[in-house]
């Protein structure tokens, strides 16, 4: 069968893309800070992301099994959604929050409208959010990395005035020796993945830059000044969800013009909610909101067929 | 026999929520426990059962042109009166439905029922499709309200049924968990009934 | 035009008999949601100043904003407290709370009437494991509120996860303190 000749239609020239290389370079972008929470939270961080990933393949694989469809476990999406929610899972949870969050994840956010490609929603934030409406206390219980894991606010809980104690200095705050969620600690670790996906082609610029410009300037204009942009800037999930969230393929526009829109929405929305909303954190809300409006923000900014005329001219 | 087949239709074949999708607001807004989806229910069907009784008796006194006021006043009647008893005499179980109460007059499962079926038959069989399409309701409000309690809070009807150690999904008994619960629902319904015809 | 009048009049027919049935309903159930309800705020003060037999409304001139009732709590002529209702706002509304207070200055009870607060979280305000702990604290200072177990005599420890709740609940209280110690102190 090999020496067959096909004909095939167009397009006759392929990309070497495929999706399994696609997530191979998110998984390796992901590595270093992956190292990281591992190395400040110890086993915690191995036991939350080790849960989440396997069950998101297993969910993944169980239900495409059960709706008789192909599998797709190889093309690595799976673990890369997995390990994108254990980043957004403090270390304290116990072992069955990232179990939940990973089955919601795939099987509600992902699966259910149709698996990769058509979810309209990025699936670790959709679990994320459902795991903090369910259980706000666990999963705003942030410990200190080591092993002795005392209780501790999030840097931005205390520049809101929500919790007390005193900020870390903005040197700890780059290389993650901070309060918060397993991924959200190291601002320069992420960075340099989100910079290798760049180099890679996986993500264009426009998302991540944009966002994070529109709320280095918010905060800037409405938050007193350059250290507490500083801290907005690099702590928090600013810096996980710009590169690695907000540029899910399938839940954010295509067209250049809608990325820089979509960017200044989510910077927008993420700087008033951490500012004046009910919570110190708003990146997760402002990528699920913006992945609502992706659709209409494309609608609007396609660009015009070639030799289309404008109607009612 | 018909009255049989009537009551089924209500019930199972036509479900009002199930399968119609009707009157959403209240099925999705007060369903936060098992006891709150049943109350909800028995109301419905109380308004139901009356509105199709009377708008039946009515059905050839009434003008055309003027029937969906004439139905309306009758329907808002009767929720008016169950809101009127229960805040005097089921006072707890009134202030947890609140406001759905009165709003049982816009479900358009009653207008519904009142245009399509009770302006057009007699009124015992009028009676039995307003207390089969009442019971699927009510059945329909109650597994919905059951599911929710068990997963947002913990418990049924009220009784705990786990020791400390279970974290319930606080989600569940906020807006989101009726879309979830409600969408998922539904599909295994439907999933079911696919097995059945397939097997058939 | 004929036509017009005739639909006129059965639909004012209809209306008028709703009406009627209604007004008729009316004058059985009133009386009763009255009652019930009469019943149910005695209910609750005589649960916030138990050692009152009997409440009497105060009115008084000039209300701080948040107070909604003050009720002086009786033993034959003597007053021996008062429960007050508060209404302060919430995370999700108004939190109505109706404390006692006795004569001496101390906070006799504290119960959560009415709240639109989140189930789970702020909702958790009408346990009373949380309600008791405002029993006993003495009317000098304010009552704070601290997220671990409280150390000062006068602090409440916050529902966990529902800071503005519990502190909507606090202020109410202290508003109460606050009236008392103004205003009512005999």
């Amino acid at each position: 069968m090999e020496n067959m000749l096909y004909g095939s239609s167009s397009p006759h020239l392929r990309s070497e893309e495929t999706i399994s290389r696609i997530m191979i370079d998110v998984l390796i972008a992901l590595l270093p800070a992956t190292l990281a929470s591992i190395y400040f939270f110890r086993f915690n961080a191995i036991k939350i992301i080790g849960l989440a990933v396997i069950t998101a393949v297993i969910t993944e694989w169980a239900l495409q099994k059960f709706m008789k469809k192909p599998v797709t476990i190889n093309d690595f999406s799976a673990v890369v959604t997995g390990l994108l929610l254990a980043f957004n899972i403090p270390a304290s949870a116990p072992w069955w929050i990232p179990v939940i969050g990973s089955a919601f994840a795939i099987a509600i956010a992902k699966q259910a409208f149709g698996g990769l490609g058509n979810n309209f929603i990025n699936p670790a934030l959709a679990a994320r959010a459902m795991l903090l409406a369910s259980w706000p206390v666990i999963m705003t219980n942030w410990v200190t990395p080591g092993t002795d894991a005392v209780s501790t606010a999030t840097p931005l809980a205390i520049l809101k005035g929500e919790a007390e104690g005193s900020l870390p200095s903005i040197m700890e705050i780059f290389t993650g020796n901070i309060g918060g969620s397993l991924g959200e600690t190291s601002a320069i670790l992420l960075i340099l993945g989100g910079l290798y996906l760049l180099y890679r082609g996986v993500i264009s610029w426009r998302i991540p830059f944009v966002y994070i410009a529109t709320v280095m300037a918010m905060t800037l204009v409405l938050d007193g000044g350059f250290t507490n942009m500083i801290y907005h800037t690099f702590s928090g999930g600013l810096m996980l969800g710009a590169f690695f969230m907000a540029t899910d393929y399938s839940s954010s526009p295509v067209t250049p013009k809608g990325q820089i829109i979509f960017g200044i929405g989510c910077g927008l929305l993420t700087s008033i909610i951490r500012l004046y909303g009910g919570y110190p954190e708003g990146v997760s809300y402002s990528i699920l909101l913006m992945n609502v409006a992706a659709p209409l923000i494309e609608k609007y900014t396609a660009p015009k067929v070639f030799g289309e005329v404008k109607q009612n001219a | 026999m018909k009255i049989f087949k009537t009551l089924k239709n209500g019930i199972i074949d036509e479900n009002p929520i199930f399968i119609q999708l009707l009157g959403m607001c209240p099925t999705l807004a007060v369903t936060t426990s098992a006891i709150n989806g049943v109350a909800m229910g028995l109301a419905t069907t109380t308004v139901v059962v009356a509105s199709n009784l009377f708008i039946s008796i009515f059905r050839k006194v009434i003008p055309d042109k003027i029937r969906i006021p004439s139905y309306i006043i009758i329907v808002a009647t009767f929720v008016t009166l169950i809101g009127m008893f229960m805040n005097a005499y089921a006072i707890s179980l009134y202030e947890s439905l609140g406001l759905f109460i009165p709003l049982i007059v816009v479900n358009c499962l009653i207008l519904g029922r009142a245009e399509s079926f009770a302006s057009k038959n007699k009124p015992t069989i009028s009676i039995f499709d307003g207390i089969g399409m009442g019971l699927g309701f009510t059945i329909a409000l109650t597994i919905l309200g059951i599911v929710r309690e068990i997963l947002g809070a913990g418990s049924i009807f009220g009784l705990q049924l786990f020791g400390e150690s279970f974290k319930p999904a606080i989600i569940m008994i906020l807006p989101p968990g009726a879309f979830l619960a409600l969408g998922l629902l539904i599909g295994l319904l439907n999933y079911v009934q696919k097995q059945k015809k397939s097997e058939a | 035009m004929r036509e017009i009048i005739k639909i006129g009049l059965i639909l004012l027919l209809i209306a008028s008999i709703a009406a009627v049935v209604l007004g008729l309903s009316n004058g059985i159930t009133n009386p009763v949601i009255e009652e019930v309800e009469m019943e149910k705020s005695q209910e609750a003060r005589a649960e916030v100043l138990p050692e009152a037999d009997e409440f009497q409304i105060v009115e008084l001139d000039d209300v701080p904003a948040g107070i909604t009732e003050v009720y002086e709590g009786l033993v034959g002529d003597e007053i021996v407290g008062f429960a007050i209702k508060t209404a302060t706002v919430g995370y999700g509304g108004n939190v109505e709370v109706i404390t006692g207070i006795s004569s001496e200055g101390e906070i006799t009870g504290m119960k959560v009437v009415g709240h639109e607060e989140t189930p789970g979280l702020g909702a958790n305000a009408t346990t009373a494991e949380f309600q008791d702990q405002y029993k006993g604290k003495s009317a000098e200072s304010e009552i704070g509120v601290v997220k671990s177990t409280p150390s000062n005599e006068n602090d409440i420890q916050a529902i966990t996860g529902a800071t503005i709740t519990s502190d909507a609940v606090t202020k109410g209280v202290n508003l109460v303190i606050e009236l008392f110690n103004n205003t009512l102190d005999i």
